[in-house]
């Protein structure tokens, strides 16, 4: 017996050993991302060791901004940590991070859709003074005043903006070239062209929207509204879901439905593109930060066969597109213990003009004028989205709304309930929030 | 209800090697059929793994490809990746060391706690599974929302050490109970004679006991590495950046596109690997512990 | 052995589980009659926590979901696990690297377990079960949108992950069968099917019913598989209790600890009454002993 435990205990010691050997031999390696460029971070470090952590969902997108945040600002006694997460988690830990008095976060990504709500709860630091005081170093004055404006709430600035993401639609040209169909511009349109790709037998199910029934699907029934010229409330607050566009929206919806694969609500953003790399589908409508991973060798073999469209209309009528404008940029906690100049000067430089201008085409910067059709392949695509997207309604109450009424949107586009069943509960959950 | 008293002791399936004779197969024939069918089994049992295995080592643009590939070049980039991209060295050292620190301290303050419970009679031994049955039937929320609560509190949230006492305190019931009956074979006249010899109570221990029972704390650490191990709810909960665990990181990266995705599939092959040297080298004391548990209880 | 020697040795362990077992279980009882929130003290609610998780529907969902798939998960571990155990019983020499395969699905963690399943199911991702499945019958099964076989791929993942350790505990029971009984009822002319049932079953009675016992214990807090498995559980009535706890007490925005502790203590309770025969028989067990 002495014997086993004798021959156990060098064991576990030599395995031990290995392990950290091994790790410590590969912590000093972080290579770093191709994305990263290295660009100019001067802030006034405090003594000592520090680590700022970044919370930022992976995406092809966001990840230029976030690698060269992280690369050019990290020094020997700053170590900016940003652990990858997809964007679920990012949510989930955005909640646990703002919730208390002390936080895990210092920096972290925010997009136009929660900024209200958080600023109105105080739970980002304006960052106005910040900005005039670093502007001219970082040339923040380039940046688009609109962009500017919808990470503003209240008069205030609460995210400096990166970039802009907006629904581009993404389909198969060769499919389309074979079957003689015109890059299609309205829902009726989407319809008829799946009509004829699954009659041809090509494929079964092929227009693919991201329509996860914990997040997506309800941008997907905002788009919607918004190309109906409404939203899920109005510029008073008063809620305005049972209402007849928003039974025309629901509706538009559920003609999408047929062709589509039956599991779309377990579908989020990376899902939808996984349907275009393996040809699954040939159409697909996402936020334009997803785009550039479908024309990327890497990622499949139906990379060249993959062209760009504006969002269309839900009808021919519509004064918008299918569309959600979505600025996403960089906010404060209002809880983190770090000094908050040193945090904007990072934040500013990773939205600094050579930052942005290599993060083109993955990214559309939010500064003026990147994007042209030349140095991008959804360029022309993404400035002709952005041009008939309806201006947001602006609500602090938007946010809770939305996570109230998901469920019961989710039932009514399985067939669990009726539409005029849906829309009134919908309308009842979303007054309980209005108060 | 009680089984036959045979010699099922965990000491005597350790230590003594195991007589074919005490079965009588009943069929002499050798077991082809069986054989088979349990091969089969087995190759079912692992399928998850060689499927998840394949998909990580094929280059990204097919490894999710619908209808699957099965001719490709097999690419490590997955693994290198995760190596050199992300901070997965750290989460493989936070798990690891978690599951050391919980093992050793919960051994340290367990094996005199179920020392002293064994030199008691029966009815508190029957106390005692009933509290572990019940604290191990808990909801772990029931215990872990507040230790969120009081760590947030105490500023020791995030921490590998606050993890690691969680679980201690989590699976402690259990070890107790697993070391008690260890300890229990253990006749109390050898306690008598060594204290007779002069040693204290707790010299006793250290220096007749504990050898006496290398095999019982040996399975009673490698129930409670397990357990620390393969933890996924109280990490979700008590961790973020600073300390997060290997299961906790997988579980994050299930939203991700291709490569990211890939690189969790290659995260938990690296645990897997590990883990299969661990269920063949551990097997013979994990189904002594389990043996004594079923037998006992 | 002395009192004073008793506590000495006791006491660790006791300051350990007393401060982080039965102190947070003392603060989730109160939380659940409180409304509250992280970091902010709570407010006294009475019983409104209670009534609000008895009158919700989408706990009585998790409750039925999670008590359906624990009955049939104990009920397939007991049959597969006996099955395995008695071919295992009969492999000598290949034994130990049987045993060491089949206990890999149970070593490892559950949730890496489940997301290795996952895949397996995703046709997305080119998982091959439905290939095998169109080719059979030419259906496709939704693993991942309809409630039926969701909760069928629940309890598959669930049975993999456990049916080694119910085969472990009913193999050790096997081996103390006596072999004089096996015997006796070989040379009275029993048929297998007769011996297994009216001998071999009988006899291991109690390791039986310790794997039903813990089996009902463990999958009745079934959350970890949940994540890769079923991420739309609630929309398709397959949450379970944990899971309903988590959305509603810790994730996204829902922070209501007050009712999530309600909920928690609902199913202690749930579970005790659950456990009172098992315990009653372990307290007569003992009397016998003494």
């Amino acid at each position: 017996m002495l014997t086993i435990k004798r021959r156990a205990i060098p064991a576990i010691a030599l395995a031990a050993t290995a392990v950290f050997a091994l790790a410590s031999c590969s912590a000093g390696t972080r290579t770093e991302n191709a994305n990263a460029t290295q660009v100019s971070c001067d802030y006034s470090a405090p003594d000592g060791n520090t680590t700022v952590n970044v919370l930022a969902y992976n995406s092809s997108a966001i990840d230029p901004f976030t690698d060269t945040m992280v690369s050019s600002c990290t020094t020997e006694n700053v170590t900016l940590k940003h652990d990858p997460i997809d964007f679920g988690g990012q949510v989930t830990k955005t909640t646990a991070t703002l919730a208390g008095d002390t936080g895990t976060y210092d920096i972290v990504e925010t997009y136009g859709f929660v900024i209200p709500a958080l600023a109105d709860a105080g739970k980002l630091l304006p960052l106005d003074d910040l900005f005039d005081k670093y502007a001219d170093d970082y040339g923040l004055n380039k940046i688009s005043a609109s962009m500017r404006e919808g990470m503003s709430y209240d008069g205030s600035l609460y995210a400096l903006p990166m970039q802009a993401q907006m629904f581009v639609m993404a389909y198969r040209t060769d499919v389309f070239a074979d079957l003689d169909l015109e890059v299609p511009t309205t829902f009726d349109e989407m319809i008829a062209a799946a009509s004829v790709i699954r009659d041809a037998g090509v494929m079964e199910n092929p227009i693919a929207l991201p329509w996860l029934a914990t997040s997506d699907v309800t941008t997907s029934f905002q788009a919607t509204m918004n190309s109906l010229d409404a939203d899920f409330v109005d510029a008073d607050g008063q809620v305005t879901l049972d209402t007849p566009e928003g039974k025309e929206a629901v509706e538009a919806l559920l003609a999408l439905k047929p062709f589509m694969d039956p599991q779309v609500t377990t579908f989020d953003q990376p899902k939808v593109q996984q349907q275009m790399f393996n040809g699954t589908a040939a159409m697909s409508i996402m936020f334009s930060g997803r785009m550039s991973d479908l024309v990327d060798s890497n990622n499949s073999k139906l990379s060249e066969s993959i062209g760009f469209a504006a969002a269309p209309k839900v009808n021919r009528e519509a004064q918008y597109s299918y569309n959600r404008l979505s600025i996403d940029g960089w906010s404060i906690p209002f809880n983190t213990p770090l000094d908050s100049e040193m945090l904007f000067v990072m934040m500013a430089s990773a939205v600094s003009e050579e930052a942005s201008t290599s993060a083109v085409p993955a990214a559309y910067p939010a500064r003026e004028g990147m994007v042209t059709s030349e140095n991008s392949p959804y360029g022309a695509a993404a400035n002709e989205s952005m041009a008939t997207a309806q201006p947001p309604v602006v609500s602090p109450i938007l946010a809770s709304v939305t996570t109230e009424i998901r469920p019961i949107l989710v039932q009514i586009l399985t067939g669990g309930i009726s539409v005029s069943d849906g829309l009134a509960a919908m309308q009842a959950a979303g007054e309980t929030i209005a108060g | 209800m009680t089984l036959p008293k045979i010699d099922l002791s965990t000491r005597a399936l350790i230590t003594v090697k195991p007589s074919g004779k005490r079965r009588v197969a009943l069929n002499r024939r050798p077991p082809r059929v069986t054989g088979a069918l349990l091969a089969a089994l087995c190759v079912v049992m692992l399928s998850p793994f060689v499927w998840m295995m394949m998909s990580v080592l094929k280059p990204t643009d097919v490894a999710f490809a619908n209808p699957p590939v099965w001719a490709f070049q097999p690419s490590f980039d997955a693994f290198i990746n995760l190596w050199e991209t992300t901070y997965f060295s750290d989460y493989l050292i936070n798990t690891v060391s978690v599951a050391v620190v919980s093992t050793v301290i919960a051994l340290v303050i367990g094996i005199p706690a179920a020392y002293a419970l064994s030199r008691f009679p029966s009815y508190v031994s029957a106390l005692l599974l009933v509290l572990a049955l019940i604290f191990r039937a808990l909801p772990r929320f029931a215990v872990v929302l507040p230790m969120y609560d009081i760590s947030r509190a105490l500023g020791i949230y995030d921490t590998r050490f606050a993890l690691a006492i969680a679980l201690v305190a989590i699976n402690q019931p259990f070890t107790i109970w697993l070391l008690r009956n260890f300890f229990a074979e253990i006749p109390r006249e050898l306690d008598e004679a060594a204290m007779i010899d002069g040693c204290t109570r707790i010299g006793m221990l250290r220096r007749v006991m504990i050898p006496l029972m290398g095999p019982g704390i040996l399975t009673a650490g490698i129930f409670v590495f397990l357990f620390a191990f393969q933890e996924y709810l109280t990490a979700l909960v008590l961790t973020d950046t600073g300390s997060k665990t290997v299961p906790v990181f997988i579980a994050t990266q299930l939203g991700q596109t291709l490569p990211l995705l890939q690189q969790a599939g290659a995260a938990a092959m690296l645990l897997t690997v590990p883990v299969f040297a661990i269920a063949f080298v551990a097997q013979k004391y994990l189904v002594a512990g389990l043996n004594d548990g079923a037998v006992k209880g | 052995m002395k009192t004073r020697e008793f506590w000495l040795l006791f006491f660790p362990s006791l300051v350990v589980m007393g401060g982080l077992l039965v102190l947070p279980l003392i603060r989730t009882v109160q939380w659940s009659f409180e409304e509250v929130r992280y970091g902010t003290p709570g407010v006294f609610v009475g019983f409104s926590n209670y009534i609000e998780a008895f009158t919700d529907e989408r706990f009585g969902k998790a409750v039925l979901s999670t008590v359906t798939i624990t009955i049939v998960t104990t009920f397939l571990l007991l049959v597969f696990g006996y099955l395995i155990a008695v071919g295992v019983n009969r492999m000598t020499r290949s034994r130990p690297i049987i045993l060491g395969i089949m206990l890999v699905s149970y070593v490892l963690p559950n949730i890496v377990g489940a997301v290795a399943f996952s895949w397996l199911f995703d046709d997305n991702f080119g998982g091959i079960v439905n290939r095998f499945i169109e080719l059979l019958s030419g259906n496709q099964v939704l693993w991942f949108t309809d409630q039926v076989p969701n909760g069928i791929l629940i309890i598959a993942n669930t049975v993999w992950h456990l049916v080694p350790f119910a085969m472990l505990i009913i193999l050790a029971g096997l081996q103390g069968v006596p072999v004089e009984l096996r015997e006796a009822a070989n040379i009275d002319g029993a048929n297998p099917l007769q011996m297994h049932i009216n001998v071999i079953i009988p006899t291991i009675r109690g390791v039986l019913g310790f794997v039903t016992l813990i089996s009902i214990m463990d999958v009745l807090r079934l959350f970890d598989n949940l994540i890769p498995l079923s991420p739309q559980a609630q929309a398709i009535g397959n949450e379970s209790i944990m899971l309903y706890v988590y959305s509603v007490a810790f994730s996204n925005g829902a922070q209501r600890l007050g009712l999530g502790s309600a909920v928690n203590v609902l199913t202690i309770l749930i579970i005790l009454v659950m456990l009172i025969p098992f315990i009653r028989s372990i307290f007569k067990e003992a009397k016998v002993v003494r």
